[in-house]
């Protein structure tokens, strides 16, 4: 195991309201370099909040975040939307690519926001495109192509800085099955090749069967956390068996 | 729950899309409103209407309506864009398109009523300050606030029909098919400009050819008469809207293939054009449009305004000019003109007792040099036969050809002068001729007795009084003053500066207010897009920048277009137009211009701030 990526201590989030609710209670947890790493956890849990909260789109109440030793709220706002786009690479669950751009540009896009060199963009895009199998895609606009395709921009453009640390929130979740096989199949060559770290929530067991290592979140605490050995399909039966233990979230298959 | 129900929770659970909406009807039949308040003023009820204060008035509330009506057709149309998606989850539901058009209709209804009760009782908070600002630029003694029950009940009848007609038509453009199809995916991507660089260079052509025909040839542009106009209007306004086009075509196509399109967030400013191309180019064609008409208005209407003093000097050169036509009576005339001294005696003039004789039938003055060198204090000597032709009208080239002339045929022309001689149209034109000639040619002769004061415009109440003590009498005598003529033209320019001023300042909020609508009907689109982005990593200073940047073509650019229309139509007027026309429009041109900026400051602020707000 190599150096941690990111280090959770003690980190907390209210929901300040009517009813003040508390997302998050207390929650330790640390990344190691080239970890994949799934959340789980029943609706509600907090396992978005989490991620949200480690991804620097939702600042915590109390506790400390630190990414590649870097504390991300500690920046103002010009720094951290460049802390975001070198250090972290974002997949979510709705895509998020900008319809006025091509799929090439969208790809570009946090390169061109850093004024990079066009040589090197076009032999990084070239690098991405082949390795994700998005050549032909390229000069499409984002309505053209299925969601199984957008997913892959969308993860071509989270990886294409080499981030240190990519994110996904339910990366999976608007997509058929055989969309969702190519694409839990991209995250583990992303992260055997790329030897990306990757931080995912999901509420899948099959797609979080393609991780090292699973926690489970439950009242906003950590519950659990189990590690895969070198068989997959047992590996998924733990997670069910898991699961089952946590209850609250009937999981269709 | 009754269908009325459901239009009114439509309303009340989507606020902010109808309080816009209610806003610019409202701001438009206040507007209205506020003129009909001056039209039915009980000070103007003598006013003949066939005066062209009269009609100036009339003309401006039809075009206040005319534009209202425009403007609030526009407003629904915006609105029901943004109320498509709406519609569509209605049409889903059951609805038939006969309720969905009722439920439309009937919401545009109760809105076109609101507004009209909100703006009547907005208006007569604002009339009386409206009625002491128009005091003041019309110089009435007598402008005082009252009841106005006629422009209440024109309001109310006009704009009810107006609202019932427009809710009517507008109904029929609820499209099934695009309501269903915002179902299914929020984005609704626009067929971007096809390229009509043929057609642009056509149209160019044509409009310049005409221009130039315009220019070189009045004659045939007369005899083409009204179909001339119509068809350079509508070659204008298709090569304003094919160069406007076809134009963010161009630039945004060399711009994607440019270097600079990769780096920082030139990409996402040039994706937000190029994606609304469309809709972009339909925008800044018609704030160019309005545009336009505020600057040309504003400048031909302030330039009168400032012009009336010189207008009246050179309609009417003299304070006072006093002609004494042959067949007058002598002692008559003598009495008046000591009468007219004696009025006289307490301010500084000049006085000039000159004649001339008169070709009656030609309508053609002869004048000694020694009266022309008085009058204009000059030592002018001509030989013993030349001749110097002088203006009789103001907008009349004087008589060059002396070749017919009973006495002057061999006579050779020395100078011409331009500027007019006496009472503008009094004679065509008046030959400058050496005394001798002059006491040998026997024409009926006009005594002419003029009188200048010395800062004349200060004198307006004199100027009345003598005008009035010395009315025109046919074949007695001709008593013109350019005082009181300009005390007369200063009042109906008033009136069309005041008009003018509200109806550009009516075109320039109705410009800023399409653009908030637009803008408003896209905002949540964008919104989305932006959180996403931001996601990814783009500071607010960068939002800002691509924000500041869209914001600025769409104000700046029609403001850049028109402005070069306006100075484009200046400079091939020149020849025609005084000097304080173009300062005028200078000045005017800076006032807008710090307008604009501030609109745009302003507008830029809300919107950044709404696309940030969650």
């Amino acid at each position: 195991m190599g150096s941690s990526i990111l280090q959770v201590t003690n980190l907390q989030k209210e929901y300040i309201g009517e009813i003040t609710y508390k997302a998050l209670n207390g929650i330790d947890f640390q990344l190691s370099e080239n970890e994949f790493v799934a959340v789980m956890g029943p609706s509600g849990s907090g396992k978005t909040t989490f991620l949200n909260s480690v991804s620097t789109i939702d600042r915590p109440t109390a506790g400390e975040i630190l990414i590649n030793n870097r504390n991300p709220y500690s920046l103002d706002d010009e720094e951290l939307a460049k802390f975001r786009r070198s250090e972290l690479g974002f997949v979510f669950q709705d895509f998020n690519l900008v319809h006025t751009l091509t799929v090439k540009e969208n790809i570009l896009l946090p390169l061109t926001l850093d004024s990079l060199p066009a040589g090197k963009m076009q032999q990084r895009l070239k690098h991405v495109s082949q390795f994700l199998g998005i050549e032909e895609l390229l000069p499409k606009r984002i309505y053209e192509i299925s969601g199984g395709q957008k997913q892959r921009v969308a993860i071509a453009r989270a990886v294409i800085h080499e981030p240190s640390l990519l994110l996904a929130d339910e990366p999976t979740g608007n997509l058929d099955s055989k969309a969702v096989n190519d694409v839990m199949h991209l995250f583990s060559s992303i992260h055997t090749e790329l030897k990306t770290s990757i931080l995912m929530v999901t509420h899948d067991p099959y797609v979080a069967s393609f991780a090292n290592r699973i926690i489970f979140i439950k009242d906003g605490k950590l519950y659990n956390e189990i590690h895969r050995g070198h068989n997959r399909k047992q590996f998924y039966q733990e997670i069910m068996d898991t699961l089952a233990f946590l209850g609250g979230g009937q999981h269709e298959l | 729950m009754s269908f009325n129900h459901i239009v009114v929770q439509n309303i009340l659970r989507d606020k902010w899309t109808y309080v816009s909406y209610f806003l610019s009807s409202m701001f438009s039949i206040i507007i209205f409103f506020l003129f009909t308040v001056i039209v039915f003023h009980p000070s103007l009820a003598s006013l003949d209407p066939d005066s062209t204060l009269g009609l100036a008035l009339m003309l401006a509330s039809l075009l206040v309506y005319l534009f209202s009506f425009i403007y609030i057709a526009y407003s629904i149309m915006a609105f029901l864009k943004k109320k498509t998606k709406t519609l569509g989850i209605f049409m889903i539901t059951g609805a038939s398109m006969k309720q969905i058009r009722t439920l439309v209709f009937r919401e545009n209804i109760l809105i076109g009523v609101m507004a009209i009760i909100a703006a009547i009782i907005l208006g007569l908070v604002i009339a009386p300050l409206f009625l002491m600002g128009a005091k003041v630029v019309l110089k009435a003694e007598t402008f005082g606030m009252y009841l106005p029950i006629k422009a209440i009940g024109l309001t109310i009848g006009l704009f009810l029909v107006l609202f019932v007609v427009i809710s009517k038509i507008m109904t029929r453009f609820i499209n099934k098919e695009a309501s269903i199809q915002l179902l299914k995916s929020d984005a609704v991507i626009e067929k971007s400009i096809r390229p009509h660089y043929l057609l642009l260079f056509i149209s160019i052509i044509i409009s310049a050819a005409l221009a130039y025909l315009l220019k070189i040839d009045p004659d045939i542009v007369e005899s083409l008469g009204v179909l001339y106009y119509t068809v350079f209007f509508v070659s204008v306004l298709s090569t304003i809207y094919l160069v406007i086009s076809q134009g963010m075509r161009f630039l945004l196509k060399t711009f994607e293939r440019s270097s600079a399109y990769m780096q920082r967030t030139n990409m996402l400013l040039a994706s937000n054009l190029n994606a609304k191309m469309k809709s972009h180019a339909n925008m800044l064609f018609l704030i160019t449009l309005l545009l336009s008409g505020v600057f040309l208005s504003t400048s031909i209407l302030f330039s009168s305004y400032y012009n009336v003093e010189k207008d009246s000097e050179a309609n009417y050169p003299y304070s006072f000019q006093y002609i004494a036509p042959p067949k007058a009576d002598p002692s008559k005339v003598e009495a008046d003109i000591k009468n007219l001294e004696k009025q006289l005696s307490a301010v500084d003039s000049q006085k000039y007792f000159i004649e001339f004789k008169s070709n009656e039938k030609l309508r053609i003055g002869y004048m000694s040099i020694s009266d022309y060198n008085l009058l204009h204090n000059e030592k002018v000597r001509l030989g013993a036969n030349e001749v110097i032709a002088v203006a009789g009208n103001r907008k009349a080239l004087p008589i060059t050809d002396v070749s017919d002339d009973k006495y002057l045929k061999q006579f050779k022309l020395v100078s011409v002068n331009e500027k007019n001689l006496l009472t503008t149209g009094f004679q065509q034109t008046y030959f400058i001729v050496p005394d001798e000639v002059y006491n040998s040619i026997k024409y009926p002769v006009y005594k002419t007795y003029l009188f200048e004061l010395d800062n004349w415009k200060a004198h307006i109440e004199l100027a009345k009084k003598i005008i009035e003590d010395f009315p025109h009498i046919y074949e007695e005598r001709y008593v013109t003053s350019k005082i009181e003529l300009y005390d007369a033209e200063m009042l109906t320019k008033s009136v069309m500066f005041f008009i003018g001023s509200m109806l550009s300042l009516i075109f320039l909020s109705a410009a800023m207010s399409i653009l908030y609508f637009y803008l408003q009907t896209t905002l949540l689109q964008e919104k989305e897009k932006y959180v996403g982005i931001r996601k990814l990593g783009l500071s607010k200073k960068e939002l800002f920048t691509v924000v500041s940047k869209e914001l600025a073509i769409l104000i700046f650019v029609p403001f850049a277009i028109a402005i070069t229309m306006l100075f484009a139509t200046l400079f091939a007027m020149r020849t025609m137009v005084s000097i304080t026309f173009l300062q005028v429009s200078m000045v005017s041109s800076l006032c807008f211009f710090a307008l604009f900026f501030g609109s745009y400051i302003f507008i830029r602020k809300s919107y950044f701030k709404r696309l940030l707000s969650d």
